[in-house]
């Protein structure tokens, strides 16, 4: 961009500020003497505009808090404003004043340090002087600020030990994580093959907040093609699940193979000789969006992306060794579902699993009756990318708690015992050192192996604000009644209404609600220091969280 | 005196023990309700969805007694939920079958309001079917099961105090 004429010269009283609007930006414009200055003209406190304000001494005080900058160098002056304003170069030509919004002001000699505290009667002593001024000339502005104003994706200099809120909270950061992470170099999680085991078996699911079905073809193969007719968009598939032998849009009865391909478009040649498709219109370029598909262990995984790496690469050693210490080569069979909405960012879910700090302060469940003390066997193990985790743990036997730790967790109590407890107990079918593992996939998916209550959690949001979670319960075939009985008794401890889970789902509701009503947050994650980004054997760790944001940065590009 | 038998006019239905019930829930005494269970006594919330297909999994899964009483402690002593008010109404009250020894089966649907404290609304928590199992022990009424079936497949975020 290049210098523009923002206004003229005689229009800036000497000592005073005008307003203008450049491109739907506030700017404000100061005279001092016969200097010209240009900064932006909303104070970085709160909104208000500052061509509503005071200058004096080469300051401009706001109108709403008193908070005060240097109008040549922007620099933040006095409480409560702590971040400095951007400064515009200006040029003056004669009567006209022209500001350029790429480049800031030229150095400008340094101001002395202020008070560190504006003095309490200057608010309104100005006021008067405002008032007697009388003439100042605001422009007409727009005073809804544009989202170039507000919106900065600079991430704090401290680096991966601070989190900006804007991750979580911005429209504009989502689309571009579903187009960059969903739509991108991933696979998403979207079936069990068991539940669609005949041909013709189908479900609904999503690719990040994209519909899609998930469908056995004629020749055994699994399809996931976007749940959305080629010709006029409609969601098609209404049901949860179910067998067909083609899909057939209910708008114009457009129907396609189990494929996804276009077989059949009602009056294509028109009636009586008019209307119709055009005669070059050819089915084969008018099918359902088909994703790539594989499956590993009888779970099924999606990508938009045709020339994906294998899955195996994808999760790395690692990781994959987990995930078949879990499916570990039985057949999985479907126990039920737990669908629910939480009011997060769909990020902070994963962040919650790579977090094992939370598990012993906030589930004091686990503590009270000994299925996790601080000084269990854990790994919080990340991947070599940062985008997949496992948090897993070894269960010990209940024995004495340090006074230490009973001092830090704030609802241990001895003697506390259950009346059922035989709901907690770990029967031995994994080979693994780990009786609890929480596996992170990368974007969509969690495994959930808590001792024997085995779940797929699939990620689906829906905005920045909120996600779906569908989590699949499964056990094995082969399981006796007794097996299953277990399973589903000790899923007492997870989904929307779990012992562990209800307060996952209601803590990650207060972290955004947090966020909603302080501009310009951070969230802080610098716990151990040693690891700076990636695996660590401690639970007081947020080193993985960290890797993750190193990940999600690069495919961002921010 | 003997005791009066089914009268035409009052049939033995589970009703005022549903109105304990639900009154218990909604001032949050667990341990109350947990009271009005038999020992033996099923208690599971689960989705139309896996009603529908079989599938057993349930929101909160407990065989008898003891484990209501685990939910209900757990919940009140060791969770971590933000601070509600709910309301459980119950309608449309039918018994399926009374049977000689006094056992009712019966059904009714149910709604549970919730309030939050930051909202003014009353939000539509869950809405469904209870199908229960009533049975007397030494002559007072007991939920013998209660298989609390939804319809709002999607839980909004937390359920935090049973149905």
């Amino acid at each position: 961009m290049a210098w523009q004429r923002v206004a003229s010269f005689s229009e800036i009283d000497v000592d005073g500020v005008l307003g203008v609007d450049v491109n739907g930006s506030p700017v404000a414009l100061y005279r001092l003497s016969n200097e010209v200055f240009a900064t932006s003209g909303i104070c970085t406190h709160a909104l208000a505009l500052l061509s509503d304000g005071f200058v004096e001494d080469g300051r401009i005080e706001c109108p709403l808090h008193q908070g005060q900058f240097d109008v040549r160098s922007g620099k933040a002056l006095c409480a409560p404003v702590t971040e400095d304003l951007r400064t515009y170069a200006v040029k003056l030509e004669g009567d006209d004043v022209f500001i350029d919004m790429e480049r800031p002001a030229a150095s400008a000699p340094a101001v002395a340090n202020a008070a560190p505290n504006c003095k309490a009667g200057d608010g309104v002593r100005n006021a008067e002087e405002g008032d007697q001024a009388g003439t100042r000339k605001i422009a007409t502005m727009n005073v809804d600020p544009e989202l170039s104003l507000t919106k900065r994706y600079v991430w704090p200099a401290e680096g991966l030990t601070r989190i900006p809120d804007w991750v979580y909270t911005d429209q504009t950061i989502y689309e571009r994580e579903i187009e960059r992470i969903f739509h991108g170099r991933t696979w998403n999680y979207v079936a069990l093959e068991c539940e669609v085991p005949k041909v013709g078996d189908f479900i609904r699911s999503n690719v990040g907040p994209t519909p899609v079905v998930v469908v056995r073809a004629d020749d055994g193969s699994i399809n996931v093609v976007e749940n959305r007719c080629s010709h006029r968009a409609a969601e098609f598939c209404r049901e949860l699940s179910g067998n067909v032998k083609e899909f057939v849009c209910p708008y114009h009865q457009w129907s396609y193979d189990l494929q996804g391909n276009l077989a059949g478009v009602p009056f294509r040649r028109g009636v009586n000789g008019k209307g119709g498709m055009p005669a070059d219109f050819n089915n084969a370029q008018h099918g359902l969006r088909r994703l790539n598909v594989t499956t590993h262990r009888g779970v099924v995984f999606a990508s938009y992306l045709d020339d994906m790496e294998s899955f195996q690469n994808y999760l790395g050693p690692e990781v994959l060794n987990e995930f078949e210490a879990t499916f570990d080569g039985r057949k999985p069979r479907l126990l039920g579902y737990y669908r629910h909405t939480l009011p997060g960012n769909w990020k902070l879910y994963h962040e919650n699993l790579k977090d094992p700090y939370h598990a012993t302060l906030l589930h004091t469940f686990l503590v009270t009756f000994g299925l996790l003390v601080a000084g269990n066997r854990s790994l919080m193990l990340a991947d070599a990318t940062g985008r997949h985790g496992v948090m897993a743990s070894a269960k010990s036997e209940r024995k004495s708690v340090s006074s230490d730790a009973k001092k830090e967790m704030r609802a241990y109590r001895d003697g506390m015992t259950l009346a059922e407890p035989r709901f907690m107990d770990f029967v031995e079918e994994f080979d693994s050192p780990w009786s609890v593992t929480m596996a992170t996939i990368w974007p969509n998916l969690i495994i959930q192996r808590e001792m024997n209550t085995l779940g797929l959690r699939q990620i689906i949001p829906t905005g920045p604000h909120e996600f779906i979670m569908k989590w699949t319960m499964f056990g094995f075939e082969g399981d006796d009644e007794e097996m299953t009985r277990h399973r589903l008794r000790q899923g007492n401890l997870m989904g929307p209404a779990g012992f562990l889970g209800l307060e996952d789902n209601e803590a990650i509701k207060f972290v955004q609600d947090g966020m909603q009503h302080v501009p310009g947050g951070q969230h802080l994650v610098k716990l151990d220091p040693a690891v700076a980004a990636g695996t660590s054997d401690s639970l007081i760790s947020e080193a993985s969280i960290r890797a993750m944001y190193r990940h999600w940065r690069a495919e961002m590009g921010l | 005196m003997s005791e009066p038998a089914v009268t035409r006019h009052s049939p033995p239905d589970g009703a005022p023990l549903d109105s304990q019930l639900a009154q218990a829930l909604d001032e949050q005494r667990l341990s109350d309700w947990t009271e009005m269970f038999t020992d033996d006594a099923l208690y599971v919330i689960l989705s139309r969805e896996n009603y529908d297909r079989g599938l057993p999994v349930g929101l909160i899964y407990c065989e008898n007694k003891r484990m209501i009483h685990d939910r209900a402690f757990a919940l009140m002593e060791t969770s971590m939920f933000a601070p509600r008010y709910l309301r459980h109404i119950i309608a449309n009250q039918v018994v399926v079958s009374v049977e000689s020894n006094g056992t009712i089966k019966s059904r009714a649907n149910y709604v549970v309001l919730q309030v939050l404290f930051d909202r003014p609304d009353a939000t539509l928590h869950q809405v469904g079917v209870y199908y229960d199992v009533f049975r007397r022990v030494g002559g007072e009424l007991k939920l013998a099961e209660r298989r609390c079936v939804y319809d709002n497949l999607l839980v909004p975020n937390a359920l935090c105090i049973p149905v």
